[in-house]
């Protein structure tokens, strides 16, 4: 029977792509790379390699996707930062991808990660019953990654306690593990780098020190440039959604579509879209990944329980559900934001600036 | 004839300035043609001496109103400042070659009358080269044609290769361009002229190899070809003209970076000056490197520690950066970058003013004493005579009284006009900071028509005058300037409605539109009642006695509209507070609904609700909920009946004093006479007041004798009255009581800490 893996890595969904740029490489490797920065760019950022279209993984910000792989070039470890939902741990897992056809060195940090998970940790039977030995060990993937001179990722780095944040200090300015127990140390190979990704602010993160944050090239993840970019990754992913949800809902019009993201985009940056008239964002982060969920929820409800097309009462109760989370001052930023400018945008929106009212109230 | 060499150039461009100076050593020319205007040839003597310091403009501008002027900024490091430096070194004869600025300024005018008259055709203004470097932009991706010129050229270290590039830009500009918009009639022209003055200098005994013409990259094929006539005398005399002045001026690299695009101006004047020691230096890596230690010293002076190991890491990213895209020497672009994903944590933000000061930089050309008489100069006398006020322009201090009504009995608009037009004027003056005129204060607060001044010439004056040149080319333009430069800099959203205030004293509809943008920009972020209310206030007087000025309220609505929304729904929770903090809000409450009463399209059924909420609410400070309704009452809001039975649940029995009595203080900050007659308000008082306890009765009183306090004799009278009716005594007793002086006796051991 065939296995149903809810999300494969991003080297097995992108296989063929991978191989491709792969087979048709113009420019040179480095070392411990499988194909050039620039093909690196191609696949996250899309374009077309020996005839193949290549599908953009990462829409818009070209410029910080050019960092990030530079920042592997010369070694340095990433660390990728931004309000939660903006993709990071989409692009790092697409970075490991091109760079080693490995996405899966990965830790994934809770406040509960132990220094053990950095470093290595010991099959505790074997190594009471043979004394300390290699066989004995269970390397973490830092460690397999700097044995094998790939890229190791670590997942929401900042919801680690500190002193775990602490080992990864001495491991990216030596490039080396010692292992006292075995009396030896693991050189890092040609190649080995780290990929870290934490939320900017949000519950129960721990704040890097000065210390392992100058030991990271860091780039922002900043919401997509552009309304157009935005529709857009919005409208594919809700597309790969509905397929692998079975949601039995049409797809929202492009005209849903718009309205959220324009409602995301100009909340977010606390002006309007044409840039003229500035409002009050709300405190609540209004990310992409949000907007795509929202509109999931929209189709869920309307497949099961309505006609199959989202309608503006949907999409208002989801809207009252986004914006307005916990605080209710953003409860007010919301009613400004109907009476100001929703209100005076004409018929379009004239129904769905009623209904989000009647439940504002 | 053979042909004179021509060197194109980008305006502007250190690789340019450096790679000319070689081209000259090697051609040894007897004649360096510039492109400029001809008739700035009399200042190449003072361009070049050696108190001159850089950067400097050289400026035309028309002797008539309006002033048009066409400017010519030059850094150390543009080609064309080089040539004529090399000449002056070399011994060489210098000229300007391109048409004389009276011609320029002649076409512009004309151009503009005809677009006026074609409206509403839509022409866009500018360059026409602008759609190709938008494609460009679109081609180069981030950073656009700036970063692909930087890369391609001014990294350029061979002297052919810039050559050729150079031709190579201007030949495609010129093959993709030319003769589709109206502006290549006027290039077209201008060639014709230049190869006009060589033609002249060939006549002149210059031999044409012998003579090098240094001119934009685009004009290079308009020159070099032998095929294409000069412009004929006639030609040259039916061209239009106006008469203008011409001056040098000092610069700064702030101005500089302010006008983008080719040939104007560079968005990077301080840095592009690093390329160009760099060129002098002979090290390619010598501005990169200069940049981001220029970043890290900066933000170590202002107390964020930048290490070293953070400086050769962004360098080691600007070089990966580069070859990325298939450079070898980092560009302005990767530097920044690298210098924000190293040093400045991801965000540029931590590093904005350190690039502002590398990138930009504060450098401000200076001239010798006297060399320099400047548009803004000309402009200010020329407005003086305008509007007649020249006998003011002396050393005793004179006073102007002005009247700013339109006067009917004068036949023509202007002279019935003219104190406005006055005041307007000197009211740029003073945003300028030019000390010629001062305000004084007008005795009538409310007279908005009436202006004082004290117009006084100082010898400072006419410095400052001088000064103003760096912000704009006539007084109103730099005024403008000014302004924008406060909005900018303004905290507090009342720091802009002063400048909107002053924008509108101005004159200035451009600037006042500006600024009623960014209040209301700033209006969103505004937190307190008091100020949102203080700021509508201020606008509504301003749209509704603007019409003086001539001023168009129609902007301010929409904003005037978002304030009293944002007022309605704070309001409720900011009436939860103390007795310190509800005189302001009180204040606000009171400001808020003349807003309200004086404007029709407010929304004041939400006033109403919201001022309903406050007055009915147990929780809100009393004396606001008592304003509350007395406002709502004032409004007909209100029903007697509803009134009174408000007021017997505020003063019931067992109320503390100090609530009731502080509501009933509320109440009375509003509408005497409506109470005065309400029979049962005051019987509904008494009543309360027989409830309370010797001990409540003296707290109470302190709250009662401050509402009375606002009533005057005659209102006092009248309570008096009333209560002498339900008290069944006599009126003057009472009255008596109430508007005699206090008598302390009795509350000597009261505690008046606590309220």
């Amino acid at each position: 029977m065939e296995q149903q893996i809810q999300r494969l890595p991003a080297e097995q969904l992108y296989q063929k792509e991978l191989d491709t740029l792969i087979a048709n490489e113009q420019y040179p490797v480095p070392t411990g790379w499988r194909m050039s920065p620039k093909s690196v760019l191609t696949y996250i950022c899309g374009g077309t390699s020996g005839g193949m279209e290549i599908m953009p993984k990462y829409i818009g910000h070209r410029r910080l996707v050019e960092i990030a792989i530079s920042t592997l070039v010369t070694d340095r470890a990433l660390l990728l930062t931004g309000e939660p939902g903006t993709a990071k741990s989409w692009l790092s897992e697409h970075l490991a991808a091109a760079i080693n056809g490995d996405s899966t060195r990965v830790i994934q940090g809770t406040a509960g990660t132990t220094e053990e998970q950095i470093r290595y940790s010991w099959n505790y039977a074997m190594l009471i019953a043979n004394g300390p030995s290699r066989e004995a060990m269970i390397p973490s993937p830092i460690y397999r990654a700097m044995e094998q001179g790939a890229i190791a990722r670590v997942e929401e780095i900042s919801r680690c306690a500190s002193e775990v944040q602490d080992a990864l200090i001495s491991i990216l300015s030596e490039k080396r593990i010692t292992v006292p127990e075995l009396g030896t140390e693991v050189p890092a190979q040609k190649g080995f780098s780290i990929i870290a990704t934490a939320n900017t602010h949000d519950r129960g993160v721990n704040e890097m020190s000065a210390a392992l944050k100058r030991r990271f090239n860091i780039v922002v993840l900043p919401a997509p440039e552009t309304l157009e970019a935005e529709m857009e990754i919005v409208r594919t992913r809700i597309a790969q959604l509905a397929g692998s949800l079975d949601l039995n809902a049409k797809l929202p019009k492009e005209d849903v579509i718009e309205k959220v993201c324009t409602i995301f985009r100009e909340l977010r940056a606390g002006v309007t879209l044409d840039g003229k008239q500035k409002l009050k964002s709300t405190i609540g982060v209004l990310s992409t990944a949000e907007a795509i969920s929202l509109l999931a929820n929209s189709m869920a409800l309307a497949g099961s329980f309505g006609s199959g097309t989202i309608t503006d009462q949907d999409l208002a109760a989801g809207l009252q559900g986004a914006v307005v989370k916990e605080d209710s001052r953003d409860g007010k930023a919301w009613e400004e934001y109907l009476e100001n400018i929703m209100k005076k945008r004409g018929s379009r929106w004239l129904s769905l600036y009623t209904e989000c009212k009647e439940l504002n109230r | 004839m053979t042909a004179p060499h021509v060197f194109g150039i980008r305006h502007l461009s250190p690789a340019g300035a450096w790679h000319l100076r070689g081209y000259l050593d090697q051609v040894q020319p007897e004649l360096v043609l510039v492109e400029g205007p001809s008739d700035f040839n009399g200042l190449i003597g003072d361009l070049v001496r050696a108190q001159v310091k850089l950067p400097v403009a050289v400026m035309a501008y028309t002797k008539e109103m309006p002033i048009r002027t066409i400017l010519y900024p030059l850094a150390e490091y543009s080609p064309e400042y080089q040539a004529i430096l090399w000449a002056k070194q070399h011994g060489c004869a210098c000229r300007f070659c391109d048409l004389p600025s009276e011609v320029f300024l002649g076409i512009r005018q004309a151009r503009e009358g005809r677009r006026m008259a074609e409206t509403p055709k839509e022409l866009e203004d500018g360059d026409g080269a602008e759609p190709v470097y938008r494609a460009l932009d679109d081609i180069c991706g981030d950073g656009g044609q700036e970063t692909f010129w930087e890369r391609t050229m001014e990294h350029c270290a061979d002297l052919d290769g810039y050559r050729a590039g150079a031709g190579c830009f201007g030949r495609s500009l010129r093959g993709l361009t030319l003769g589709r918009r109206e502006e290549d009639a006027e290039n077209l022209v201008r060639e014709a002229y230049m190869r006009r003055v060589i033609r002249d200098a060939v006549a002149e005994g210059f031999a044409p190899e012998k003579i090098v013409v240094i001119t934009g990259a685009f004009h290079v094929d308009g020159l070099a070809d032998p095929a294409l006539p000069p412009l004929s005398d006639q030609e040259l005399a039916a061209l239009p003209r106006l008469e203008t002045l011409t001056t040098l001026m000092p610069y700064s690299y702030y101005r500089l970076s302010e006008r983008s695009g080719y040939g104007a101006g560079n968005k990077a004047p301080a840095y592009y000056e690093l390329l160009w020691d760099g060129l002098q230096e002979g090290l390619p890596d010598y501005a990169a490197e200069r940049y981001l230690t220029g970043l890290a010293s900066y933000q170590r002076a202002h107390g964020t520690n930048v290490s070293s190991a953070e400086v050769m890491e962004a360098m080691r990213l600007a070089r990966s950066l580069a070859e990325l895209r298939g450079y070898r020497i980092p560009a302005l672009l990767d530097l920044r970058d690298a210098a924000v994903t190293c040093m400045g944590h991801g965000y540029l933000s931590e590093l904005v003013l350190a690039v502002a000061d590398t990138e930009i930089g504060t450098r401000i050309g200076s001239l010798p004493q006297g060399i320099s008489r400047t548009s803004v100069q000309a402009d200010f006398y020329q407005k003086l005579k305008e509007l007649h006020l020249e006998r003011y322009r002396s050393a005793a201090a004179q006073e102007l009284a002005l009247d700013l009504r339109e006067k009917l009995t004068v036949k023509s608009k202007k002279s019935a006009f003219l104190d406005l037009e006055r005041s307007f004027f000197l009211h740029r003056l003073r945003v300028l900071g030019i000390s010629f005129a001062a305000l004084e204060q007008v005795r009538q607060e409310h007279a908005t028509w009436a202006e004082r001044w004290t117009l006084r010439w100082t010898p400072e004056a006419e410095i400052q005058i001088v000064e103003a040149v760096l912000k704009g080319d006539t007084i109103e333009q730099a005024a403008g300037f000014v302004l924008k430069k406060k909005l900018e800099e303004a905290g507090s959203i009342a720091e802009l409605a002063a400048v909107v205030e002053q924008a509108c004293f101005c004159g200035m509809p451009a600037a006042v539109s500006m600024a009623v943008t960014a209040l209301q920009q700033s209006a969103v972020d505004a937190a307190s009642v008091a100020e949102l209310a203080d700021t509508a206030m201020h606008l509504s007087v301003t749209v509704r006695y603007g019409d003086i000025r001539k001023l168009d309220g129609e902007p301010f609505l929409p904003i005037l509209s978002q304030l009293c929304l944002r007022t309605c729904l704070l309001l409720p929770g900011e009436c939860v507070c103390d007795d310190a903090a509800s005189a302001a809000v009180a204040r606000a409450m009171k400001q808020m609904n003349d807003v309200v009463v004086q404007h029709e399209f407010l929304d004041g059924e939400r006033w109403d609700r919201v001022l309903l909420q406050t007055a009915g609410r147990d929780d809100c400070n009393t004396k606001l909920s008592g304003l509350a309704a007395a406002i709502l009452l004032e409004r007909g809001r209100l029903e007697q009946a509803e009134l009174e039975i408000e007021m017997q649940r505020r003063l019931s029995c067992g109320i503390p004093a100090e609530l009731g009595a502080g509501w009933f203080e509320g109440l009375s900050m509003k509408n005497h006479y409506a109470l005065i007659a309400r029979m049962h308000l005051w019987e509904a008082l008494s009543d309360y007041l027989d409830t309370l306890t010797d001990e409540e009765f003296k707290r109470a009183l302190v709250f009662l004798r401050r509402a009375f306090a606002d009533y005057t004799a005659a209102e006092k009278d009248r309570i008096a009255e009333n209560l002498g009716e339900i008290w069944q005594v006599n009126p003057t007793q009472v009255s008596e009581a109430l508007n005699g002086p206090v008598s302390f006796e009795g509350l000597d051991d009261f505690d008046f800490d606590d309220i």
